[in-house]
């Protein structure tokens, strides 16, 4: 077991990293990125050590910085906790920020040393952030990490200074994160002024059993404040704008890591801060992912930018993550945790090649790029591996973290197997129209391009292998991301005792991933056909109403944005108030 | 006094949340931001007060005690000073992003920021 300080490496070595990228701009924008790319491996070796007691074993690993041990169960010092779903999380954030990372080196080579020093150290800051928030164990630390990472989000969508686009959306993610940000600083304010405390081992102890009307409050806000950062329906308007505004290894970092920030904030708000069985928690999250899955691959399934389609994806995936913590058992939350991390691999991938696509043509909209996957071939392969992982076509790793997803809820919650199934027809046929557009439909095009650079396709190489390596090693991943994940949020209580004792050691529930299950082959292959079926129908046909309706609703308008919010920020409360 | 702070940390909150819900000018909706902002430090700092409570300094008497055993609760007030750098950071990049985009608009008025739509 390593060192329970080299946990504080994890964020060290980005930061300084990062500044070191500034200062080596002024030279040589290609060495910044190389200093962050050896800045995110050190973060992830440090992280490494932690793996094999914390993934294998289900200990939890307590931290208290400057040695402020608790005094009589208080704790003001920061403390850091790594649990199962933390470290994958930070794990995650690392090894696929240092790809994403390499990816822009070789794409972005030709753009001068003083952008590529920002763009290195803004990535490293972002990856700093989330790393931070899923470590900590101290909900003002949190706070901290959160407004790092969201400096750094700015700075990364507003890169292309020169268009307007990448202005209006740098305005609009800053306004939506900004109140995002007063909202989860007043709410750490009512707990702290309620109980004291801001340590959420001492904040569990403190909200057990009945909770006040304060605390609904507080809990409220915060949950809307790590929602907008997790791109959770009514707060995920900034989502797709930065996406496709972003250069596109920052929309990847956006999709597959900076939205971790969100999930890991809502995760310890609803099952460490809060007891998800004194409020209606785990019933408002449900709500939540359903909302999001169903609104975000709805309006997917209507875009023409591709960039666009594959951020309004993720707000789909990231409500079928809700769905799959919101079941509160040990198999929901494995999945969940499975699917963030293949998540995060997949839409890597997809964005990076959406990046190459634009980058060997010019074009991002779907319209014009229509066919383009016949003087691409490469580029076109990729993006149907990429897609076929994300619709969970076997044995990729989207298949394997779907179909935990399913035995949950068909033997607990049908309903909501239902909900779930839903969502995915209608982000195949997402995918599936696009897919078609971009690659086949079309004529072939005879204007000027330029194939992907070496290092390109090297990143997304090392991505589509661990997306077919995830999926096939299944059961592996079940073993050692599922069920030390799930084993930290089912045991809230031990988990509050270790961030203000020390290492425990948690008991794993068993999570098996069957890949040759037959219902779930079945399911599968229903799902698949009929989503593939209605994305093929949609490339030419006019697209349905309910695609429009929510389409409408995007308005574009910062004001409709923020009015969008303030009514989920009323509605999580209301909901989570009955009885007060 | 809490009370009364309380109050009116909700007013001014309400105020800029009115400001970025119908203000039209970016800069604008900026400074109506950090109304908000300004409003969470006074509600924070409201919480850490307490009755007749001194400035959180530990001061000690010429026997070598501590002059007053009642000031404020020094942690809120801490990371309310926390806040406040991160918030000068955010309105920099705020005001910076306003200026770059009336630049290349022409414009400061929200509406032109409308093309990332549906």
């Amino acid at each position: 077991m390593g060192h329970p300080a080299l946990l504080a490496a994890a964020v060290v070595a980005p930061i300084t990293g990062g500044v070191l990228a500034t200062l080596l701009g002024r030279r040589s924008g290609r060495a910044a990125l190389i200093v962050a790319v050896a800045s995110l491996a050190v973060a992830f070796a440090a992280l490494v050590t932690e793996a094999p007691a914390v993934l294998g074993r289900g200990v939890l690993v307590t931290e208290h910085f400057g040695g402020f041990a608790p005094v009589d169960g208080h704790q003001l010092a920061i403390t850091w906790t790594a649990d199962g779903f933390g470290l994958v999380v930070a794990l995650t954030v690392a090894a696929i920020g240092a790809v994403l990372v390499g990816y822009a080196l070789s794409e972005l080579s030709d753009l001068g040393p003083h952008e590529l020093g920002w763009l290195a150290a803004l990535s490293l800051f972002l990856c700093a952030g989330v790393i931070g928030a899923a470590l900590t164990a101290d909900l003002l630390n949190m706070f901290v990490w959160f407004e790092v990472s969201a400096l750094a989000s700015y700075g990364l969508t507003a890169f292309w200074l020169e268009r307007p686009v990448a202005l209006e959306a740098a305005f609009k993610i800053a306004v939506l994160t900004a109140i995002a940000g007063f909202l989860v600083f007043v709410g750490m304010g009512l707990l702290y002024q309620q109980h004291g405390a801001v340590n959420f081992g001492e904040l569990h102890r403190a909200m057990a059993g009945a909770a006040t009307r304060v605390d609904v409050a507080a809990v409220a806000l915060l949950l809307a404040g790590f929602a907008t950062k997790a791109g959770l329906v009514a707060f995920h308007t900034w989502l797709p704008d930065a996406h496709s505004a972003a250069p596109g290894p920052v929309s990847a970092m956006f999709s597959g890591l900076l939205i971790l920030l969100g999930v890991v904030g809502v995760v310890r708000t609803v099952f460490v801060v809060a007891d998800p069985h004194a409020l209606p928690m785990l019933g408002v999250l449900t709500a939540l992912g359903i909302v999001s899955g169903v609104v975000g691959a709805l309006a997917a399934l209507g875009q023409d930018d591709l960039k666009r389609l594959l951020g309004f994806d993720t707000i789909a995936e990231v409500g079928l993550i809700t769905i799959g913590l919101a079941t509160g058992r040990a198999a929901g939350i494995a999945a969940a945790a499975m699917l963030l991390v293949n998540h995060a691999l997949f839409k890597s991938l997809l964005f990076l090649d959406a990046s190459a696509i634009v980058h060997a043509t010019g074009e991002e909209r779907l319209s014009k790029l229509r066919g383009i996957g016949r003087s691409q071939p490469v580029l076109a392969a990729i993006f149907v591996l990429g897609a076929a992982a994300l619709v969970g076509v076997p044995p990729l790793n989207g298949y394997a973290s779907f179909g935990v997803l399913h035995a949950d809820l068909r033997e607990h919650a049908p309903v909501l197997l239902g909900a779930a199934v839903l969502i995915e027809v209608l982000i195949t046929a997402a995918l599936t129209r696009a897919t078609c557009l971009v690659l086949f439909v079309g004529e072939r095009r005879a204007t000027r391009q330029h194939g992907p650079k070496v290092g390109m396709v090297a990143a997304m190489a090392v991505l589509g292998l661990l997306c077919v390596v995830a999926g096939v090693a299944a059961s592996a991943v079940a073993r050692y991301v599922g069920q030390p994940s799930a084993a930290g949020l089912l045991h809230a209580g031990d988990a509050a005792a270790a961030m203000l004792g020390g290492s425990t050691r948690l008991e794993l529930v068993a999570v098996h991933a069957d890949l040759l299950d037959p219902f779930e082959l079945m399911l599968t292959a229903g799902i698949l056909a009929i989503g593939i079926g209605l994305g093929v129908r949609l490339v030419r046909a006019r697209q349905p109403a309910p695609v429009r309706a929510v389409r409408a609703l995007h308005t574009g308008s910062v004001h409709d944005d923020v009015a969008a919010m303030i009514v989920g920020v009323i509605l999580v409360a209301v909901a989570l108030a009955p009885g007060h | 006094m809490i009370l009364l702070d309380s109050i009116c940390a909700v007013a001014l909150f309400s105020i800029g949340l009115y400001g970025v819900l119908v203000r039209r000018n970016l800069v604008k909706v900026v400074m109506s931001l950090s109304l908000m902002e300004a409003s969470t430090y006074l509600l924070l700092v409201a919480f850490a007060s307490r009755r007749d409570a001194t400035a959180p300094i530990v001061a000690t008497t010429a026997a070598g005690g501590i002059a007053s055993a009642r000031f404020a609760d020094p942690f809120l007030q801490n990371i309310c000073l926390t806040a406040i750098i991160i918030g000068v950071a955010i309105t920099a990049v705020f005001l910076s992003i306003a200026v770059r985009a009336a630049q290349h608009l022409g414009t400061a008025d929200t509406g032109a920021l409308r093309q990332l739509h549906g």
